[in-house]
């Protein structure tokens, strides 16, 4: 009798303790997102992770956990104290700045998953400790970014062909690799345009001349002045539409418009502005004609689903650690996209957004009322000939179906090549422009 | 009850402490969490374990050197604000020096950290000549040369020191160049000690030679010292050095001795305000050298306990920063009035 009861309560405690040491989460699925130095409420790349986050929570039954990070120093605490949450089963860390203290930290914690968006974690790995390459619970997220520059490129030259405008601009940021992709993407989607022209509108036709697309290295990603002082010159030679591609400098690009908004009493561009990263359409509803969309919102949501489901170390497996989101891109069998033109459905998710924003900094950030920014976007679309929208949508669909391959240039040699075949004098301008900003 | 006089300081600050927290109480009990959760948050978070003790002290580390840039420019009687820049300088000049010059090992370090506080004393001079000689107020050319640091800093970091690639930041240091990691847990490396022994130094100075005596007596009575014949220009420029040289060895501390990047940030981003925060460092250190010890780690454990105060009790970053900012500027009162009375009955 005694001996049962032993016996019994032996097995009770072998089950008990058998039930604590799995993985049978003995608390809620967590996953804590890490931003860098921009923080909440820059309305683009670490808000859009935030909202992924936000996103799986509603979608997964997870909880997600935010560090903001006020200075660089930040980066490794801040990630080492989500990976010692127990519950914590994710680590996002947002942005190319973080790449140092992800490879540090996901040594450190073999027994957690880490992602970071945008970042070469992996390959600090490959050069600092060759041993342990690729590290198995560390992914890096990246995107495709040259196809999408490339659609919007196509974009601002149909435009250009519409109007009868000699140029399109791009104001990039510091010149790095990851712009090169931009860059190359955006002439290289120009000069496709101008061929499909030849085909399907040879009474709007022109041929590509390398002084077609305007560009500038304004070689910052904060000094907005800068970015008006760049987009104004451009304007001034008649731009159609000038691409963002230097994050907040798109305010100076849109008060360059709004200057000319003004002085003409337009409703509606041209000149437009082409967004970045997020939705952007509705900053000046009218005169942004798209947005480059850039998900990183997508990044959270699919890694955090990878982990749920178990796939994700075997994904880093068959990967190296490196994920890439873009136009068709599958991963483990399904679809996972992370770049694409902004549609007029996507707006209202942008615009949520703005209002959460608004909410959280007790300050104004949209510029009209919901309804008002979604029919004034609504008519600028449709005051555009619908064939501009149709070999939007038919690149989109060759870069799809792999009927034609945008350049991906990462290389300081490729860069000299393709800049040799689709322009390579950058366009000057005055660096003290008028200022109407307080530095 | 009666305290002794010596004790005074250290019991105003206590003080003070305790009506900063008190304070800071009432406005995490607006914004509806438990003060007594958020201030339990606050300790584990910055005490609770080995790792967040060692990580507490890395944020300390060029907080009390910078601290000191200012404390010593108080003792000599001087409104020194211009760490901040020969921060930047420090830590650019460290970087070149660690990046770019290959060096046997040990001579290596040194010359990283001797670079680093060379370039700050060397920027202190500019503001530090300008005032012996030309009398013009070390405020106005603090702030002044702040600015020009600034982007000197930056066209340097970029145009010269840029790793090919990584325009983000320059070279990082070489293996050689870099202070040992204490504990693979946190970033806190062996560039501590040459900051507490720095600090010490500087209290030897101050109050065990004849130059620190003269330093201390120029900054309480101007007009006594010069009647005992200490000139004024020797004050000035070398209480604006050793603040330099402090502040320069702050800046480079976050270049040689902080992973995981080894290197300075083209924005400046890892050593930004690291100046500013040490005046108040100081103030809440009653401008002594090893009350700045003290108050850097009181700063240090403020930033890595408000990480566990925003993560477990969910308290919004802003406002983590302003009780901090509520508990600094409670700390500070003590030694502020001390410095206006002392301009009022001057």
């Amino acid at each position: 009798m005694w001996s049962r009861i032993v016996l019994a309560l032996a097995v009770a405690a072998a089950l008990m303790a058998h039930g604590a040491g799995t993985d049978a989460a003995p608390g809620p699925f967590k996953i804590a997102v890490v931003s860098d130095v921009g923080g909440r409420g820059d309305l683009s790349f670490n808000d859009m992770a935030f909202k992924g986050g936000e996103d799986a929570e509603r979608d997964f039954g997870v909880r997600m956990v935010e560090l903001v990070s006020k200075v660089e120093a930040d980066y490794v605490p801040n990630l080492t104290r989500a990976a010692r949450d127990p519950n914590v089963r994710l680590v996002v860390g947002v942005g190319f700045l973080l790449s140092d203290a992800l490879a540090q930290v996901a040594r450190r914690f073999p027994d957690k998953n880490f992602v970071g968006i945008d970042t070469f974690a992996q390959t600090i790995v490959k050069q600092k400790f060759p041993a342990q390459y690729p590290l198995p619970n560390l992914m890096d997220v990246v995107y495709e970014e040259h196809k999408g520059s490339a659609l919007v490129g196509a974009l601002g030259a149909l435009l250009a062909a519409q109007y009868a405008r000699p140029h399109i601009g791009g104001v990039f940021g510091i010149e790095i690799p990851v712009l090169w992709k931009f860059e190359i993407g955006y002439k290289w989607g120009a000069r496709w345009a101008t061929e499909w022209l030849a085909k399907n509108r040879p009474e709007k036709a022109f041929s590509y001349r390398k002084d077609f697309v305007l560009w500038t290295y304004t070689g910052t990603f904060s000094d907005i002045p800068k970015g008006y002082a760049a987009a104004k010159a451009m304007y001034a030679k008649n731009a159609v539409a000038v691409f963002n591609i230097a994050g907040p400098l798109g305010l100076g690009i849109n008060q360059a418009v709004q200057e000319i908004a003004q002085a003409q009493r337009l409703r509606m561009g041209p000149p437009f502005w082409i967004g970045v990263d997020a939705n952007q359409d509705w900053i000046n509803p009218g005169f942004v004609i798209a947005s480059m969309m850039k998900r990183v919102d997508r990044g959270v949501y699919y890694t955090t689903r990878w982990v749920r489901d178990g796939q994700f170390r075997d994904l880093v497996h068959r990967t190296q650690g490196v994920v890439t989101l873009g136009i068709g891109t599958r991963i483990a069998g399904q679809l996972a996209e992370g770049i694409s033109v902004s549609t007029l459905e996507d707006l209202d998710e942008f615009i949520r957004m703005g209002l959460q924003a608004e909410r959280m900094t007790r300050k104004k950030v949209l510029p009209a009322p919901p309804a008002e920014i979604k029919s004034k976007v609504k008519t600028m679309r449709n005051a555009q000939p619908r064939w501009v929208w149709d070999a939007v949508a038919e690149l989109e669909k060759k870069i799809r179906e792999a009927q034609v391959t945008v350049p991906m240039v990462v290389t300081k040699p490729d860069i000299e090549r393709w800049r040799g075949e689709l322009g390579s004098r950058p366009d000057r301008w005055p660096a003290m422009a008028h200022r109407p900003f307080q530095p | 009850m009666r305290i002794p006089r010596g004790l005074r300081p250290l019991a105003e600050s206590l003080a003070a402490v305790f009506l900063g927290f008190m304070a800071g109480g009432v406005l995490v009990w607006a914004f509806g969490h438990s003060p007594l959760a958020v201030y339990r948050a606050l300790l584990v978070g910055a005490f609770g374990s080995r790792e967040d003790l060692l990580e507490t002290l890395a944020f300390a580390t060029p907080l009390l050197l910078t601290a000191l840039t200012f404390a010593v420019g108080v003792r000599a009687g001087l409104f020194n604000i211009g760490a901040e820049g020969q921060v930047y300088l420090g830590a650019v000049g460290a970087a070149f020096v660690a990046g770019s010059l290959p060096l046997p090992p040990g001579v290596h370090l040194l010359m990283a950290t001797l670079a680093g506080m060379t370039a700050g004393a060397l920027w202190a001079l500019v503001p530090a000549v300008l005032k012996a000689w030309r009398g013009v107020h070390e405020v106005i050319s603090t702030i002044m040369c702040n600015w020009i640091a600034l982007y000197l800093s930056m066209y340097l970091a970029i145009h010269f020191l840029a790793e090919p690639g990584r325009a983000e930041r320059t070279i990082p240091a070489l293996p050689t160049a870099r202070y040992p990691v204490l504990s693979e847990e946190s970033t806190l490396t062996a560039v501590l000690f040459v900051a507490v022994g720095f600090a010490l130094l500087v209290y030897a100075v101050l109050w065990g030679t004849r130059m620190g005596y003269e330093l201390r007596l120029a900054g309480e009575n101007p007009d006594a010292a010069r009647y005992a014949g200490v000139r004024p220009e020797r004050v000035v420029v070398l209480s604006l050095a050793i603040g330099g040289t402090a502040a320069g060895l702050a800046g480079a501390s976050q270049v040689i001795g902080r992973p995981p990047a080894w290197s300075l940030y083209a924005t400046l981003g890892n050593v930004a305000t690291l100046g500013f925060d040490g005046i108040g460092v100081a103030l809440v250190g009653r401008n002594h050298p090893l009350g700045a010890v003290l108050a850097a780690i009181l700063f240090g454990a403020l930033t890595q306990g408000g990480r566990l105060m925003e993560y477990e009790v969910g308290v919004l970053s802003e406002l983590v920063r302003a009780l901090n900012g509520i508990v600094v500027f409670a700390m500070a009162v003590p030694e502020l009035w001390n410095l206006v009375r002392g301009r009022l009955i001057r």
